[in-house]
């Protein structure tokens, strides 16, 4: 049991002090009936960088950002943000979760304008304020205000996939969040939106920690930042970018990415 | 292709079919309405006097009564439906949600002479005992029974739409920091609502036409109420005075037809309140 908590206990190389650190996930265990979702995982995220989650299918990545944004609250372990437990987060669960913006893979936009789904997480008093300086700021950073600019009170629904998952980002950039978590943000979408997504969080990473779920190999490259290799629910290895790619450490890294496959029971 | 041939004319058929039943039902009572009215005038219909033996056709008693009884239910069944629609969808675990299901289900499909009979012997004793009524019978009672009867469609209607809100819309609410009860009226209610409207027409619907629960319950006494919002006077709405006397009218008298011109009556408000309804919802 020492031996997998040490193997799976990870600190990221340059940014780990503690003053730098944002978030800190320790000995994080899920466990649904008898399957272990994630086991013993633990790693920091600094203040200001993009990690990307890499693994196969069904190693519990989607599930940690559950964790940590209290979606999932079955967990056990220590999981802090800006040095507060989150389990003790003044205000609740609801209250964090203005703090950890977490993006869906699948895009879903509300039923409303263009411009109301950017304010909808805002409190009544923030609405009531002049938000306009707001809106555009969020959809300019995420890519979008362009493209939506003369048509703010239009129904969310009628933009496209893409635009509908840029729109989830400024959504979540509204409330200012501590921390991003994207859940394969690019999965479904066309080239271009892909790459205006990656744009903005290159952007973003210079402010604030962004923790990025993706299956693309060549996204996480393009993303640079740190790398965390997950398998059935345990962390394998961490590195920055060019080692994980270039020299990766451990056995079953080398078979992911070379074969997209891992086995490390 | 040969089933595209087959199935055709058997859907047109149907169609054409249901047309014709719809415009022959309208035909009847226009027809008989027009024979009343071309005697009576469409003053009979803000007319409080009721003896037909008298030729004397005021409907407004029933009117009054019709609408006092649908309001009552209305008030009483549109939040407790909702209410416990919200629970069973939302907070329920589904082993505990199906039995809530079953049960609606099986109260939608009791018929509503026993909802009747409910209401002769623990209704209208309990009123009696409670507000001290001569007999129990009143517009209240009409109206608590016909609650219970259109709950069970409020309630499968509105949790039926409440489960249709995906899950995706939900955790992005959550995502956003909404906590449980702006969950419910800023995403659940709101993307719920077509169907939501969709029950309460369906159970207005029944609520206008019930005869049977109504008629044992309401009293039947053909007067407007003293003052006129007293809803524990008995009473009489359309539907118990067409049950009551379609027995006693010789076919094409003009009792007849002013019993059938009450089933007009019920008729256009129905259609009013679904035009209405629907007008709302485009709106919207």
């Amino acid at each position: 049991m020492n031996t997998a908590k040490q193997n799976s206990r990870c600190s990221i190389p340059q940014t780990s002090t503690l003053n730098q650190t944002m978030v800190n996930v320790e000995n994080l265990s899920l466990q649904m009936g008898d399957k272990h979702i994630l086991q013993h995982v633990s790693f920091d995220l600094p203040a200001a960088d993009i990690t990307s989650l890499i693994g196969p299918s069904g190693a519990g990545k989607s599930s940690l950002l559950r964790c940590m944004n209290m979606l999932n609250t079955d967990w056990t372990g220590h999981i802090q943000v800006q040095h507060t437990d989150i389990r003790h987060w003044h205000g609740g669960a609801d209250i964090l979760r203005k703090h950890i913006g977490l993006i869906a893979q699948k895009p879903a936009v509300f039923p409303v304008s263009i411009a109301d789904n950017v304010l909808f997480g805002l409190s009544r008093s923030q609405q009531k304020e002049n938000t306009s300086a707001l809106l555009q700021h969020c959809l300019q950073q995420s890519a979008l205000w362009d493209e939506v600019k003369d048509r703010l009170d239009q129904p969310a629904n009628t933009l496209s996939i893409g635009q509908q998952q840029r729109l989830c980002l400024a959504r979540a950039l509204a409330l200012k969040p501590s921390v991003l978590l994207l859940d394969e943000p690019t999965a479904s979408l066309d080239p271009r939106s892909k790459q205006l997504i990656e744009l903005s969080l290159h952007e973003l990473a210079q402010n604030i920690p962004i923790l990025c779920v993706t299956h693309d190999l060549d996204q996480a490259q393009r993303l640079q930042g740190n790398i965390l290799f997950m398998c059935d629910g345990k962390i394998i290895e961490t590195a920055d970018c060019d080692s994980l790619f270039n020299h990766p450490q451990k056995l079953e890294t080398r078979e992911f990415l070379r074969w997209s496959v891992c086995d490390c029971d | 292709m040969n089933k595209q041939r087959l199935l055709l004319p058997i859907v047109l058929l149907g169609c054409i079919a249901a047309l014709l039943g719809g415009l022959s039902l309208f035909w009847f009572l226009t027809s008989n309405a027009w024979n009343f009215f071309q005697s009576f005038g469409i003053s009979a219909l803000w007319q409080t006097e009721w003896y037909p033996y008298e030729d004397l056709y005021g409907f407004l008693p029933a009117i009054l009564g019709t609408l006092w009884a649908l309001c009552i239910a209305m008030l009483v069944a549109i939040p407790c439906g909702l209410a416990a629609a919200i629970v069973s969808s939302e907070l329920l675990p589904n082993t505990w949600q199906s039995i809530a299901r079953l049960s609606m289900e099986i109260l939608a499909g009791i018929p509503s002479v026993v909802y009747g009979l409910i209401g002769l012997w623990v209704l209208l004793p309990f009123l009696q005992e409670h507000l001290n009524l001569l007999t129990g019978h009143s517009l209240l009672a009409a109206g608590l029974i016909l609650s219970l009867m259109i709950l069970p469609t409020i309630m499968l209607m509105a949790q039926d739409a409440l489960d249709s809100v995906s899950q995706e819309q939900r955790e992005a609410a959550l995502n956003l920091g909404l906590d449980w009860n702006q969950l419910l009226i800023r995403i659940l209610l709101p993307q719920a609502w077509p169907g939501i409207r969709s029950g309460l027409l369906l159970a207005l619907g029944r609520g206008l036409g019930e005869t049977m629960a109504v008629m044992l319950v309401v009293g039947s006494l053909d007067r407007i109420p003293q003052p006129f919002y007293n809803i524990l006077e008995p009473a009489q709405t359309l539907t118990s005075r067409i049950g009551r006397e379609m027995g006693e009218a010789a076919f094409g008298s003009m009792h007849f037809a002013a019993l059938i011109t009450c089933g007009l009556v019920l008729a256009v408000f129905a259609t009013i309140i679904s035009l209405s309804a629907q007008r709302k919802g485009s709106i919207a």
